[in-house]
């Protein structure tokens, strides 16, 4: 039981920083838009 | 241009200026934005993308030609423009840290109207490191 939990948290801690990883924001400056 | 840029997949939100041409794109929570699909679509909406500035949140790697990249997704990364900031990163490759960035990942060359060149892929050029974690 341990050791599987222990595997969970070894496997989240190799996932979530990819998982968290991503686009916050974009800014766009254009020009012809009328 | 919104209602094209709203239907791209993984936009949440966008916010049009037409005072000072400025467009603020927020992504899903969980959604996986393309920025080259929305320069595309901007074009394809009848106006010109002079500019493109990005935060993004990813892990520092190095692609397949030993470059630095920024990995935002599994299937997703920006090579980086080698600058100061850039090469102050070069450290995190290969960790787990994540950064978040601001910079610019596309810029009009000088000239006329021009549509954005598929061939050339997008790189993101580092303006600020925000944070390190």
């Amino acid at each position: 039981m341990n050791k599987r939990v222990a595997l969970l948290l070894l496997l989240e801690c190799l996932i979530a920083p990819v998982s968290q990883a991503q686009i916050k924001h974009i800014e766009m400056r254009v020009e012809g838009m009328t | 241009m919104k209602q094209h840029l709203g239907r791209q997949s993984g936009v949440q939100n966008v916010e049009v200026s037409l005072i000072d041409g400025k467009v603020e794109i927020t992504p899903k929570e969980d959604g996986q934005l393309d920025p080259f699909q929305l320069l595309k679509a901007t074009f394809d909406s009848g106006v010109t993308a002079a500019e493109m500035d990005v935060t993004a949140r990813g892990k520092v790697v190095k692609d397949s030609s030993g470059n630095l990249a920024l990995q935002i997704g599994p299937n997703q990364s920006f090579a980086l423009v080698p600058n100061e900031l850039s090469r102050g990163l070069d450290s995190l490759v290969g960790s787990q840290t994540i950064i978040t960035v601001r910079g610019q990942l596309y810029k009009k060359p000088p000239g006329k109207k021009q549509k954005v060149d598929a061939s050339t892929p997008l790189k993101l050029l580092i303006l600020t490191v925000e944070k390190k974690e």
